[in-house]
Protein backbone atom coordinates (compact mmCIF):
# COMPACT_ATOMS: atom_id res chain seq x y z
CA UNK A 1 0.00 0.00 0.00
CA UNK A 2 1.35 3.45 -0.93
CA UNK A 3 1.24 5.74 2.09
CA UNK A 4 1.12 9.54 2.09
CA UNK A 5 4.49 11.10 2.94
CA UNK A 6 3.27 12.41 6.28
CA UNK A 7 2.53 8.95 7.63
CA UNK A 8 5.62 7.59 9.34
CA UNK A 9 5.86 3.85 9.73
CA UNK A 10 8.55 1.76 11.40
CA UNK A 11 8.18 -1.97 11.50
CA UNK A 12 10.26 -4.73 13.03
CA UNK A 13 9.37 -8.32 13.90
CA UNK A 14 5.88 -8.25 15.41
CA UNK A 15 6.15 -4.52 16.20
CA UNK A 16 4.84 -1.50 14.38
CA UNK A 17 5.12 2.20 15.12
CA UNK A 18 2.85 4.47 13.15
CA UNK A 19 2.62 8.23 13.29
CA UNK A 20 -0.05 10.12 11.37
CA UNK A 21 -1.52 13.62 11.40
CA UNK A 22 -4.54 13.78 13.72
CA UNK A 23 -7.00 14.24 10.90
CA UNK A 24 -9.92 12.09 9.76
CA UNK A 25 -8.50 11.65 6.26
CA UNK A 26 -5.82 9.29 7.66
CA UNK A 27 -8.23 6.90 9.43
CA UNK A 28 -8.60 4.61 6.42
CA UNK A 29 -4.80 4.13 6.27
CA UNK A 30 -4.64 3.38 9.98
CA UNK A 31 -7.41 0.76 9.67
CA UNK A 32 -5.74 -0.88 6.67
CA UNK A 33 -2.29 -1.04 8.31
CA UNK A 34 -3.61 -2.35 11.65
CA UNK A 35 -5.83 -4.88 9.86
CA UNK A 36 -2.90 -6.22 7.81
CA UNK A 37 -0.81 -6.68 10.95
CA UNK A 38 -3.64 -8.42 12.84
CA UNK A 39 -4.10 -10.77 9.87
CA UNK A 40 -0.37 -11.57 9.79
CA UNK A 41 -0.44 -12.35 13.50
CA UNK A 42 -3.19 -14.92 12.90
CA UNK A 43 -6.55 -13.32 13.72
CA UNK A 44 -9.43 -14.51 11.53
CA UNK A 45 -11.26 -12.04 9.31
CA UNK A 46 -14.13 -11.42 11.75
CA UNK A 47 -11.68 -10.61 14.57
CA UNK A 48 -9.64 -8.42 12.18
CA UNK A 49 -12.83 -6.48 11.40
CA UNK A 50 -13.45 -5.97 15.13
CA UNK A 51 -9.87 -4.82 15.75
CA UNK A 52 -10.05 -2.38 12.83
CA UNK A 53 -13.30 -0.95 14.16
CA UNK A 54 -12.03 -0.59 17.74
CA UNK A 55 -8.90 1.21 16.50
CA UNK A 56 -10.98 3.39 14.18
CA UNK A 57 -13.28 4.39 17.04
CA UNK A 58 -10.29 5.25 19.25
CA UNK A 59 -8.56 7.30 16.55
CA UNK A 60 -11.84 8.98 15.56
CA UNK A 61 -12.22 10.09 19.18
CA UNK A 62 -8.74 11.60 19.08
CA UNK A 63 -9.59 13.56 15.93
CA UNK A 64 -13.07 14.54 17.07
CA UNK A 65 -12.51 15.19 20.76
CA UNK A 66 -8.82 15.33 21.77
CA UNK A 67 -7.89 17.55 18.81
CA UNK A 68 -11.25 19.28 18.56
CA UNK A 69 -10.74 22.84 17.39
CA UNK A 70 -13.25 24.19 19.89
CA UNK A 71 -11.32 22.89 22.91
CA UNK A 72 -8.22 24.26 24.52
CA UNK A 73 -5.46 21.72 24.19
CA UNK A 74 -3.52 20.76 27.26
CA UNK A 75 -0.28 20.44 25.31
CA UNK A 76 -0.36 23.08 22.65
CA UNK A 77 3.36 22.90 21.94
CA UNK A 78 2.94 19.49 20.34
CA UNK A 79 1.91 18.75 16.79
CA UNK A 80 -1.55 17.25 16.52
CA UNK A 81 -0.51 13.72 15.73
CA UNK A 82 -1.73 10.23 16.44
CA UNK A 83 0.96 7.76 17.41
CA UNK A 84 0.23 4.06 17.39
CA UNK A 85 2.45 1.36 18.84
CA UNK A 86 1.27 -2.09 17.93
CA UNK A 87 3.04 -5.25 19.04
CA UNK A 88 2.55 -8.91 19.69
CA UNK A 89 3.13 -10.09 23.23
CA UNK A 90 2.77 -13.87 23.18
CA UNK A 91 -0.83 -14.56 22.17
CA UNK A 92 -1.88 -10.94 22.69
CA UNK A 93 -2.02 -8.05 20.27
CA UNK A 94 -1.28 -4.83 22.16
CA UNK A 95 -2.28 -1.52 20.58
CA UNK A 96 -1.35 1.81 22.19
CA UNK A 97 -2.81 4.97 20.72
CA UNK A 98 -1.23 8.18 21.90
CA UNK A 99 -2.22 11.81 21.42
CA UNK A 100 -1.32 15.16 22.95
CA UNK A 101 -4.73 16.76 22.85
CA UNK A 102 -7.53 17.34 25.30
CA UNK A 103 -7.66 14.58 27.90
CA UNK A 104 -10.74 12.43 28.32
CA UNK A 105 -12.28 11.67 31.70
CA UNK A 106 -12.23 7.94 31.01
CA UNK A 107 -12.60 6.83 34.65
CA UNK A 108 -15.85 8.72 35.16
CA UNK A 109 -17.36 8.20 31.74
CA UNK A 110 -20.43 5.98 31.96
CA UNK A 111 -21.78 5.19 28.51
CA UNK A 112 -25.50 4.57 28.40
CA UNK A 113 -26.70 1.11 27.54
CA UNK A 114 -26.37 0.40 23.81
CA UNK A 115 -29.75 -1.37 23.71
CA UNK A 116 -31.38 1.83 25.00
CA UNK A 117 -29.49 3.99 22.54
CA UNK A 118 -30.51 1.74 19.65
CA UNK A 119 -34.13 1.57 20.80
CA UNK A 120 -34.22 5.36 20.88
CA UNK A 121 -32.32 5.47 17.56
CA UNK A 122 -29.66 7.78 18.97
CA UNK A 123 -27.01 9.01 16.56
CA UNK A 124 -23.96 8.80 18.79
CA UNK A 125 -22.37 7.37 21.89
CA UNK A 126 -21.39 3.94 20.51
CA UNK A 127 -17.60 4.30 20.25
CA UNK A 128 -16.47 3.30 23.71
CA UNK A 129 -18.99 0.47 23.84
CA UNK A 130 -17.51 -0.88 20.61
CA UNK A 131 -13.94 -0.65 21.93
CA UNK A 132 -14.82 -2.38 25.19
CA UNK A 133 -16.80 -5.12 23.47
CA UNK A 134 -14.48 -5.82 20.57
CA UNK A 135 -11.23 -5.81 22.55
CA UNK A 136 -10.29 -7.85 25.64
CA UNK A 137 -8.77 -4.96 27.58
CA UNK A 138 -9.17 -1.19 27.24
CA UNK A 139 -7.26 1.22 29.50
CA UNK A 140 -6.65 4.94 29.33
CA UNK A 141 -3.82 6.88 30.87
CA UNK A 142 -3.12 10.58 30.73
CA UNK A 143 -0.26 12.69 32.04
CA UNK A 144 1.50 15.91 31.15
CA UNK A 145 4.73 14.22 30.03
CA UNK A 146 3.44 11.45 27.79
CA UNK A 147 0.02 12.79 26.78
CA UNK A 148 -3.02 10.54 26.50
CA UNK A 149 -2.60 6.85 25.80
CA UNK A 150 -5.37 4.38 25.13
CA UNK A 151 -4.15 0.81 25.46
CA UNK A 152 -6.21 -1.97 23.94
CA UNK A 153 -5.42 -5.67 24.01
CA UNK A 154 -6.85 -8.46 21.89
CA UNK A 155 -6.09 -12.07 22.69
CA UNK A 156 -5.56 -14.60 19.91
CA UNK A 157 -7.10 -17.22 22.15
CA UNK A 158 -9.93 -16.19 24.45
CA UNK A 159 -8.72 -15.72 28.03
CA UNK B 1 -8.33 1.63 -0.81
CA UNK B 2 -11.45 2.76 -2.60
CA UNK B 3 -12.29 6.45 -2.74
CA UNK B 4 -15.58 7.22 -0.94
CA UNK B 5 -18.28 7.83 -3.50
CA UNK B 6 -22.03 8.42 -3.46
CA UNK B 7 -24.03 7.70 -6.63
CA UNK B 8 -27.76 8.38 -6.67
CA UNK B 9 -30.10 6.49 -9.00
CA UNK B 10 -33.79 7.26 -8.40
CA UNK B 11 -36.18 4.32 -8.86
CA UNK B 12 -39.57 5.98 -9.08
CA UNK B 13 -40.33 7.43 -5.66
CA UNK B 14 -37.42 5.50 -4.10
CA UNK B 15 -33.96 7.06 -3.93
CA UNK B 16 -31.35 4.37 -4.52
CA UNK B 17 -27.93 5.50 -3.33
CA UNK B 18 -24.87 3.43 -4.11
CA UNK B 19 -22.04 3.83 -1.62
CA UNK B 20 -18.41 3.01 -2.42
CA UNK B 21 -15.42 2.97 -0.06
CA UNK B 22 -15.46 3.64 3.68
CA UNK B 23 -18.22 5.29 5.67
CA UNK B 24 -16.28 6.67 8.63
CA UNK B 25 -16.23 9.90 10.66
CA UNK B 26 -14.35 11.59 7.81
CA UNK B 27 -16.66 10.60 4.96
CA UNK B 28 -20.07 10.41 6.62
CA UNK B 29 -20.73 14.21 6.52
CA UNK B 30 -20.91 13.84 2.71
CA UNK B 31 -23.67 11.25 3.02
CA UNK B 32 -25.30 13.36 5.70
CA UNK B 33 -25.41 16.33 3.31
CA UNK B 34 -26.90 14.15 0.56
CA UNK B 35 -29.62 12.73 2.84
CA UNK B 36 -30.41 16.15 4.30
CA UNK B 37 -30.86 17.48 0.77
CA UNK B 38 -33.23 14.60 -0.11
CA UNK B 39 -35.26 15.07 3.06
CA UNK B 40 -35.59 18.78 2.34
CA UNK B 41 -37.15 17.82 -0.97
CA UNK B 42 -39.59 15.50 0.84
CA UNK B 43 -37.82 12.34 -0.39
CA UNK B 44 -38.02 9.96 2.54
CA UNK B 45 -37.83 6.57 0.73
CA UNK B 46 -34.13 5.79 0.68
CA UNK B 47 -32.23 2.59 -0.11
CA UNK B 48 -28.47 2.54 0.45
CA UNK B 49 -26.70 -0.03 -1.70
CA UNK B 50 -23.64 -1.09 0.33
CA UNK B 51 -22.19 -3.67 -2.11
CA UNK B 52 -19.03 -1.59 -2.69
CA UNK B 53 -18.72 -0.42 0.89
CA UNK B 54 -15.67 -1.76 2.69
CA UNK B 55 -16.11 -0.21 6.13
CA UNK B 56 -18.75 1.41 8.32
CA UNK B 57 -17.81 3.02 11.64
CA UNK B 58 -20.07 4.02 14.49
CA UNK B 59 -20.27 7.61 13.19
CA UNK B 60 -21.73 6.27 9.95
CA UNK B 61 -24.02 3.76 11.65
CA UNK B 62 -25.24 6.35 14.14
CA UNK B 63 -25.99 8.79 11.33
CA UNK B 64 -27.90 6.09 9.44
CA UNK B 65 -30.19 5.25 12.34
CA UNK B 66 -30.69 8.97 12.96
CA UNK B 67 -31.79 9.43 9.35
CA UNK B 68 -33.94 6.29 9.46
CA UNK B 69 -35.70 7.69 12.53
CA UNK B 70 -36.24 11.03 10.80
CA UNK B 71 -37.57 9.32 7.64
CA UNK B 72 -39.94 7.11 9.65
CA UNK B 73 -41.44 10.21 11.21
CA UNK B 74 -42.50 11.06 7.64
CA UNK B 75 -43.68 7.51 6.84
CA UNK B 76 -40.45 6.75 4.99
CA UNK B 77 -37.27 4.89 5.90
CA UNK B 78 -33.57 4.46 5.18
CA UNK B 79 -32.94 0.81 4.29
CA UNK B 80 -29.78 -1.09 3.50
CA UNK B 81 -29.11 -3.28 0.51
CA UNK B 82 -26.32 -5.76 -0.35
CA UNK B 83 -24.44 -5.34 2.92
CA UNK B 84 -21.11 -7.24 2.58
CA UNK B 85 -20.86 -10.21 4.96
CA UNK B 86 -17.90 -8.71 6.83
CA UNK B 87 -19.89 -5.55 7.65
CA UNK B 88 -23.16 -7.41 8.22
CA UNK B 89 -21.60 -9.61 10.92
CA UNK B 90 -20.35 -6.54 12.76
CA UNK B 91 -23.57 -4.52 12.60
CA UNK B 92 -25.58 -7.59 13.58
CA UNK B 93 -23.33 -8.20 16.56
CA UNK B 94 -23.77 -4.59 17.68
CA UNK B 95 -27.54 -4.78 17.30
CA UNK B 96 -27.93 -2.24 14.47
CA UNK B 97 -29.80 -4.78 12.32
CA UNK B 98 -32.60 -4.75 14.93
CA UNK B 99 -33.19 -1.13 13.99
CA UNK B 100 -32.15 -0.88 10.34
CA UNK B 101 -33.92 -2.95 7.71
CA UNK B 102 -31.57 -4.90 5.46
CA UNK B 103 -32.46 -6.29 2.02
CA UNK B 104 -30.52 -8.63 -0.22
CA UNK B 105 -31.98 -7.66 -3.62
CA UNK B 106 -32.67 -4.29 -5.18
CA UNK B 107 -36.13 -5.47 -6.24
CA UNK B 108 -37.08 -6.35 -2.66
CA UNK B 109 -35.70 -3.12 -1.27
CA UNK B 110 -37.52 -0.92 -3.79
CA UNK B 111 -40.72 -3.00 -3.61
CA UNK B 112 -40.73 -2.73 0.20
CA UNK B 113 -41.56 0.96 -0.24
CA UNK B 114 -43.97 0.48 -3.12
CA UNK B 115 -46.00 -1.86 -0.95
CA UNK B 116 -46.61 0.92 1.54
Amino acid sequence: MDLPENIRRKESTGKLHLQTPGHGSYLAYIRAIVGDLARKIGFDEHEVAKIEMAVDEACSNVVKHAYSLDKKWCWQHRDPEIRLDIRREGDRLVIEINDHGQRFDFANYRPTDIEDRLRQMKRGGYGLFIMRNFMDEVQYNSNDQTGNTLRMVKCLKKP
Amino acid sequence: MKEFRIDREPRGSVQLIRLTGSLDMYSFPRLEAQLNALFQQGQYYVVLDCRELDYVGSAGLGALIGFAKQAREHSGDVRLLNVPERIHKIIELLGFTKVLKVHSTEEDAVASFEAK
